[in-house]
């Protein structure tokens, strides 16, 4: 009966990028500054949301076309200058500026798509890392327009100290970049993803062009990136060419990790699993980068799959013993 | 019918084929022998598009190969299967026979070309839900031609089927291509297994240092003195 009523939902909803699941855990975030005791912990929670729909849009390229975007920081960065920069010199609204941001990352991202997606994914990562250097370097070398390292303020979007209008506008952006990354995911060019993800020429044996379906995935992920960022700006308040580092890119790049690979939901769960621990080690400074990296190889090491696979072997373990 | 005039091919500077020329009729079974390096899969690989020729000419039903794309030459009904079957590991039986079927738009005609193979290959029916890597060697290559069938091809360019096989599955896989060519599909196989090819194919060409060394009819090669001398070990 249960499973009967799960499947008659599961139908609609796949259709736009969600399962009875996902609904049920959106429903419990969007109650969740209701419940949530003060300001700080509402904030967490915008972090984990934000963090974990980077870790998604990464996760997008890792995860299915087997791409590692280095520049992920990068692109966001970028995102956020150009939301900010824009409503500041021309004073374009941080909802217009934000869409312009995501289009700007994906725009590089196209570029950098065009130029290495013949090649190894190897070439991607590379030049994605040193883009997002140059992208680091330009923004500390321009003060004149960008403020430099003295940092940029931003303009908020919202009005008034509450936390709470972010909170709802970065889980719709969640909830948006999930179910259109689902959307793409169930397709034709999911089936594509994840062919050329697991063996590029026995994808193109099929009739798969990579450098098509590549292009395409890594300019949607970008996308998510920059539209991010553009939040990312507006929400922080101050902006320093830090934000482009590489720093932040392994903090992504441990969340995607963490959450597996090839699942979406993964990383956004794992989002808010680490973030939390990872605020709490702010006071460490530069020693919660090693942490971060051993957490990742312990990770590697013990749970290849990642979060998303525990269920897959918790009803294996149950198999087991009922054999 | 596929016809391959003056073919050279290779990788950067280096040429592994010279001045190969084949020619295959619709319904034929036709191998390429050979020893190991001898090119046999860099003609497969030319054909299919994976890399092009330096010079001479690929013609498929009156349409010229050499510049197309991968992609265009799959459109046009020409499917690679190559040794290691082209699997993808992790995904499902099912899902790696629908793979096979992406350019097809017709879901109506997936579904037939879907139930066509398990018709064929009724072991893979009963493996639907199982992820391919964990599938034995002779069922990843039954995979890799039912796939292959499912992009509903006029041309197969199957490429050492026997490779790591026991002798029996090597002669069911077998008599399966047989089967296919007698149901139209054009099928060229690349072999070591000199012995157990000319014994089920119509004609073979035997390939060596990149070279035509000599063609036949299956009966003509096995009564050469050449071929009994040096692939069957006849002295």
């Amino acid at each position: 009966m249960k499973n009967e009523l799960y499947n008659r939902l599961s139908a609609p909803l796949k259709k736009i990028g969600l399962s009875p699941l996902s609904v049920a855990a959106f429903i419990l975030l969007a109650l969740f500054p209701f419940v949530s005791p003060n300001a700080y912990i509402t904030k967490l929670g915008i972090t984990c949301i934000m963090w974990g729909t980077l870790a998604m849009g990464f996760d997008f390229s890792v995860g299915y076309i087997n791409v590692s975007n280095w520049g992920y920081a990068g692109l966001m960065g970028l995102g956020a200058y150009v939301s900010a920069l824009l409503l500041k010199f021309f004073d374009i609204t941080p909802w217009a500026g934000m869409i312009i941001a995501g289009c700007t990352a994906a725009a590089i991202g196209f570029v950098i798509a065009v130029l290495t997606m013949r090649m190894d994914a190897m070439f991607t990562a590379l030049l994605a890392w040193f883009v997002g250097i140059v992208l680091q370097n330009i923004v500390t070398a321009l003060p004149e327009i960008t403020r430099g390292a003295m940092g940029l303020n931003v303009k908020p979007i919202f009005r008034g100290a509450s936390p709470t209008p972010y909170y709802y506008l970065i889980l719709a952006i969640c909830i948006l970049t999930f179910c259109v990354l689902h959307i793409f995911v169930n397709s034709k060019f999911g089936f594509s993803f994840k062919a050329l993800g697991q063996d590029i020429e026995a994808a193109k044996a099929i009739g798969i062009s990579p450098f098509k379906y590549r292009t395409i995935n890594f300019v949607v992920s970008c996308f998510v990136a920059g539209l991010v960022g553009g939040f990312y700006g507006h929400y922080i308040g101050v902006l320093s060419p830090n934000v482009l580092g590489t720093k932040n890119v392994v903090q992504i790049l441990v969340i995607a990790y963490i959450g597996g690979r090839g699942s979406i939901w993964g990383p956004l769960l794992a989002s808010f699993l680490l973030m939390p621990i990872f605020e709490s080690m702010n006071s460490l400074v530069e020693i919660k980068y090693i942490i971060y990296g051993l957490v990742l190889i312990i990770s590697m090491i013990f749970f290849p799959g990642g979060i998303c696979k525990l269920p897959e072997k918790v009803r294996q373990i149950i198999k087991d013993r009922k054999k | 019918m596929l016809k391959l005039e003056n073919l050279c091919a290779g990788y950067g500077k280096l040429d592994v084929l010279w001045d190969v020329s084949i020619e295959i009729n619709e319904g034929e079974f036709v191998a390429i022998v050979g020893p190991n390096g001898a090119g046999k899969t860099t003609t497969m690989r030319a054909i299919s598009g994976m890399i092009k020729p330096k010079s001479g000419s690929i013609v498929f039903n009156d349409v010229n190969l050499e510049k197309k794309s991968m992609k265009d030459i799959h459109d046009l009904g020409v499917s690679f299967i190559t040794d290691g079957g082209n699997l993808f590991p992790s995904m499902t039986v099912k899902e790696n026979l629908y793979m096979g079927a992406l350019s097809i738009k017709d879901k109506t005609k997936r579904d037939q070309l879907f139930e066509k193979c398990l018709g064929l290959f009724p072991r893979l029916g009963e493996r639907l839900s199982q992820p391919a890597g964990l599938m034995s060697g002779g069922e990843r290559k039954m995979l890799g031609i039912a796939r292959g069938l499912m992009s509903d091809p006029k041309l197969m360019l199957v490429d050492e089927p026997s490779l790591g096989l026991a002798p029996a599955v090597v002669l069911d896989v077998f008599k399966t291509l047989k089967m296919l060519s007698r149901n139209g599909v054009i099928i060229l196989l690349v072999e070591q297994n000199v012995n157990t090819t000319l014994k089920i194919v119509d004609r073979a060409y035997i390939l060596e240092q990149g070279k035509i060394r000599g063609q036949g009819t299956s009966k003509e090669l096995l009564a050469s003195d050449y071929v009994q001398r040096t692939y069957l070990g006849i002295e």
